[in-house]
């Protein structure tokens, strides 16, 4: 039970930059996940949190005790590698107990100890087993077990879910937020997966080349993300380019490929003037698709629904390029004037929908998110 | 699988697949013998006719107008080996250098195969490269070469002279042995050590030694048997007297070869007594001979 902080953390290898200006405050119990794309910086920084790697500057508390010099050996991290590490000449019982060897736990206490921690990741009959010989997913178990054979302060978890199959790797998830939530121990957790972030973490800190973006709880981090690396990263989204073209206080009116001006209702606080150039982003889960042409009432410019009925729907018409099955959603991939924009169906929803169809897509100019050209993203409300 | 083929084996005149299914009916052990057969003949030629032709030798009677009697039976040169202070002195001393020079030679080349092993890039292959080097001399010059480098330092001619030299023939094949089989672990496995408390020398000690004990086994055995053998070095940098060196004054100065032959097969049996102490002792302390 500890809680970290990480200050200014940066890592360098001679020109480049792996780790930059990390700073983070993760509190006592948490289970933090660390989320970004494979070179983003989130396993040295896991590493430099267990002692393998040293900073090139910043800081490491453990606990208010700066550890940022202590070498992993003396420090009460531990840590589940991505491909478990496990010791290929000791049994799978002197594995967990290797710690405790370590730290001069009697024998018979240790293997006490190992055999009871074996136990509770549902190994106890594993013990005399050469760990060469066990599938991933018992050896990501014992990995476990050994990490914290030793009642580490902080366990840290580097990818090690990542090479198993998709369904261990659920069930997975699962049984670590278990033991996460059993031991109240704080977790560091490093994924490029967001399911499993999305799964497993309190809070997901979001790194792009180095950087630490966004830390935020999960819900925070998709709907509100703060710049257009992580909206694109935390789920499938349709990008469209749009150029504002004015704006008044009560919205932001764009012209963009899709044809259509479209409204991003706003306050006034988002700073834009005409000319400015976006980057809007309709997650499909905000697109409503329909057969048949728009309504009248849709098609009028947004200017005059704007000014006559206050709404903020959207509308284009387009025609279903693809249909593409995925199990328990169906994903329409609808041309508009040559741009081309996805909308999901969950499969039971009314009338099935083929290529060549006619159909309009609909949306709340409220839910859409708009980014600058550096890709910050605009605040249209007053937060 | 078998069927298929032979079916479409009839079905299409194809030369291949019949060429196939004859074999495949052919017995595997057949098969498996014609194909050793070569190595069968070789192994045969070069090593067991020879060694029965020493075996045949010793049993001998010496002879004091030639190199030995033909036709003979007698145990007469066994005897003269068992009886002498000389040879088991000669004995003595040989067993004591590959003791010395094998001790020496897995530990220096345990750590310059850890070198070779943490390094990278430039430094990864002048390491390696000064490794095989000296292999690329001819043994009697590389062994001649230590006369003056020795002698300032009054180690030649003498015991410790003989030590470096054969060192210095030995240590390349032990690093290479110890390193190939280094090469194959995993490095996280010792980050992983270490993460769980063990101190560096600690790490190596329970995770890699283990590890690469195939290797050391193979190190250890090749400087053993070269060692105790040795000819070139003592030959040339003392007047000590080994095993090789004394053999060879039994077969060219003295003309006595059932005695040579007997103190041969002697030396054979107590190499091997050694070399499966050696893998019996060392395998205890973990390594799994069978990946080496």
């Amino acid at each position: 039970m500890s809680d970290i902080t990480l200050q200014g953390l940066e890592k360098r290898y001679g020109e480049t930059t792996a780790v930059e200006d990390v700073s983070v405050e993760i509190d006592d119990g948490e289970l933090l996940c660390l989320l970004g794309p494979s070179g983003s910086g989130k396993s040295t920084t896991l590493r430099m949190l267990a002692g393998l790697e040293t900073p090139t500057e910043g800081a490491i508390r453990l606990d208010g005790e700066d550890v940022t010099d202590q070498p992993a050996y003396d420090r009460n991290t531990s840590t589940v590698f991505q491909d478990w590490a496990l010791f290929p000449h000791k049994t799978v019982l002197e594995n967990v107990a290797f710690g405790l060897k370590m730290r001069d736990v009697p024998t018979d206490e240790r293997r006490e100890r190992a055999q009871a921690m074996l136990e509770r990741v549902q190994m106890g009959g594993y013990g005399d087993e050469d760990p060469t010989t066990l599938s991933g997913g018992q050896k990501q178990r014992v990995a476990l077990a050994r990490s914290l054979a030793v009642n580490p302060d902080v366990l840290l978890l580097d990818e090690p879910l990542s090479n198993l199959d998709k369904r261990l790797r659920e069930d997975m998830q699962i049984e670590l937020r278990e033991i996460h939530d059993d031991l109240e121990e704080t977790f560091v957790h490093v994924t490029h997966d967001q399911d499993e972030a999305f799964t497993l973490a309190d809070r997901i800190g979001i790194m792009n080349e180095g950087e630490l973006i966004q830390v935020g709880d999960p819900d925070e981090v998709y709907e509100n993300p703060k710049n257009r690396f992580i909206e694109g990263f935390l789920g499938d989204t349709n990008f469209v380019d749009a150029t504002v073209a004015r704006t008044n206080g009560e919205a932001v009116y764009v012209e963009t490929e899709l044809g259509a001006e479209l409204i991003l209702p706003s306050d006034g606080a988002h700073g834009l003037e005409s000319g400015d150039e976006l980057t809007l982003s309709l997650r499909p889960e905000i697109l409503s698709i329909d057969r048949g042409e728009p309504d009248a009432a849709a098609t009028a410019t947004a200017d005059q629904r704007a000014v006559t009925d206050g709404s903020t729907t959207n509308a284009v018409a387009g025609t279903v390029a693809n249909v593409i099955y995925r199990g328990s959603t169906v994903r329409y991939s609808v041309s508009i004037d040559g741009a081309s924009v996805f909308a999901e169906r969950t499969d039971a929803s009314s009338g099935s929908l083929s290529a060549g169809d006619d159909v309009t897509l609909e949306w709340d100019g409220e839910d859409v998110l708009a980014f600058r050209a550096d890709g910050s993203r605009v605040s249209l409300r007053e937060p | 699988m078998t069927e298929a083929t032979s079916t479409s084996a009839s079905a299409l005149p194809n030369p291949i697949s019949a060429v196939r299914s004859r074999l495949a009916t052919q017995s595997g052990s057949r098969r498996a013998l014609l194909l050793m057969a070569p190595l069968i003949a070789f192994e045969l030629l070069i090593f067991v006719i020879p060694f029965a032709i020493l075996l045949r030798i010793s049993f001998a009677a010496p002879s004091s107008d030639g190199v030995y009697h033909e036709g003979t039976w007698s145990l007469e040169a066994y005897q003269q080996v068992f009886a002498s202070d000389l040879i088991w002195s000669v004995l003595g001393y040989s067993f004591f250098l590959g003791v010395v020079v094998t001790v020496l030679s897995v530990a220096i080349g345990l750590f310059y195969a850890y070198a070779i092993w943490r390094s990278s890039g430039v430094v990864k292959s002048l390491l390696l490269f000064s490794v095989v080097l000296p292999l690329l001399t001819t043994l009697v010059i590389r062994t001649y070469a230590f006369d003056p480098l020795l002698v300032p330092a009054g180690l030649v001619p003498g015991t410790a002279g003989v030590v470096v030299a054969q060192l210095y023939i030995v240590l390349p094949y032990a690093v290479l042995a110890i390193y190939s089989v280094m090469a194959t672990t995993d490095w996280h496995v010792v980050e992983a050590a270490r993460d769980l408390g063990a101190s560096r020398p600690r790490s190596v000690l329970e995770v890699v030694v283990p590890q690469v004990m195939p290797g050391i086994i193979v190190a250890a055995v090749v400087s053993f048997a070269w060692s105790v053998g040795a000819y070139a070095a003592p030959e040339l940098l003392s007047n000590s007297i080994t095993f090789a060196i004394y053999v060879e004054g039994l077969m060219l100065s003295d003309m006595s070869y059932p005695t040579a032959a007997a103190l041969s097969v002697v030396m054979l049996g107590l190499m091997s007594g050694c070399i499966a102490a050696i893998f019996g002792v060392l395998n205890r302390f973990g390594g799994d001979f069978e990946l080496a």
